[in-house]
């Protein structure tokens, strides 16, 4: 992703990158780095758990204002299957809502 | 390799976190054909921002035509998906990570829904018209061809759709 990445903030649109390896995105860095120690396949968390997904997905966002120089990465501080999230919000979709959060 | 092998050996990548740092550290590619950027700054508040996904999950819609995954380089080409997608329309082609998770639950490598509900809450501006879909684990030509030709082009089409942030997610 990190060669993506580079390409579009080239463009000048800013971008986050999520990863769940640190090797690969230390040896290819994106723009902006947001590294979550979960699993490769569940990198947002585990299916269903909307709350989790919400909070990894709000904290990557947010670091578009937190990171102020190119390449560098901030680690977020989930632990997998061992941390509790904030109450998920505006879950409209009854699927969703079926799958549940743990909340 | 025949796609069982890579498909079991993806199972073994997704389980054991240790496993793909030390694939990364031996093998990963430190392509510099692209050179790391400095920041663009987002032009408005994320709660006005416009925001797209690109992934290197493997996710396309059902109708598009699957990844190639009998290249063993991988496929650089990419998948456009519609920000109105359903969920149950979109599949996953990858036999490089175990995705029996998002297969069940297309947000944990793709959070569309998640990203919807953050702009239904009032953090997020708005879903981007258009996301996309690539797959990573790409080798020689086809790392050349991501970076010369795929990658730029991913980037105009945030561009001509006017978005203001763009998330970038592994498989």
């Amino acid at each position: 992703m990190g060669l993506v990445a580079r390409a579009i903030e080239r463009a000048g649109i800013p971008t986050v990158t999520l990863s769940v390896v640190r090797s690969m995105t230390d040896a290819l860095p994106a723009p902006r780095n947001v590294f979550v120690r979960f699993r490769l396949g569940q990198v947002l968390g585990e299916p269903g758990h909307v709350d989790q997904q919400q909070a990894v997905l709000r904290d990557t966002l947010h670091a578009v204002d937190r990171i102020a120089q190119t390449g560098a990465v901030i680690d977020l501080p989930y632990r997998w299957k061992r941390d509790t999230y904030p109450l998920s919000v505006g879950v409209t979709s009854g699927a969703t809502a079926q799958q549940g959060g743990r909340t | 390799m025949p796609r069982w092998w890579n498909q079991l050996q993806s199972v073994a990548y997704s389980r054991l976190r240790w496993l793909p740092e030390w694939y990364a550290r031996t093998r990963a590619s430190r392509s510099e054909d692209v050179p790391l950027p400095p920041l663009a700054d987002l032009r408005v508040p994320l709660a006005d921002a416009q925001v797209a996904i690109v992934t290197a999950g493997g996710v396309h819609l059902a109708n598009q035509t699957p990844f190639d995954m009998q290249d063993a380089e991988g496929d650089a080409s990419f998948r456009i998906i519609p920000g109105d997608v359903g969920v149950h329309d979109l599949r996953i082609t990858h036999d490089y990570y175990d995705h029996s998770a998002a297969d069940r639950d297309v947000n944990c490598v793709f959070p569309i829904e998640r990203l919807r509900e953050l702009v239904v809450a009032g953090e997020v501006g708005a879903v981007g018209p258009r996301h996309v879909g690539m797959m990573g684990h790409l080798l020689g030509a086809q790392a050349a061809t991501l970076a010369r030709d795929i990658a730029p082009a991913v980037a105009d089409i945030f561009q001509a759709d006017d978005v203001d942030l763009v998330l970038a997610t592994p498989g």
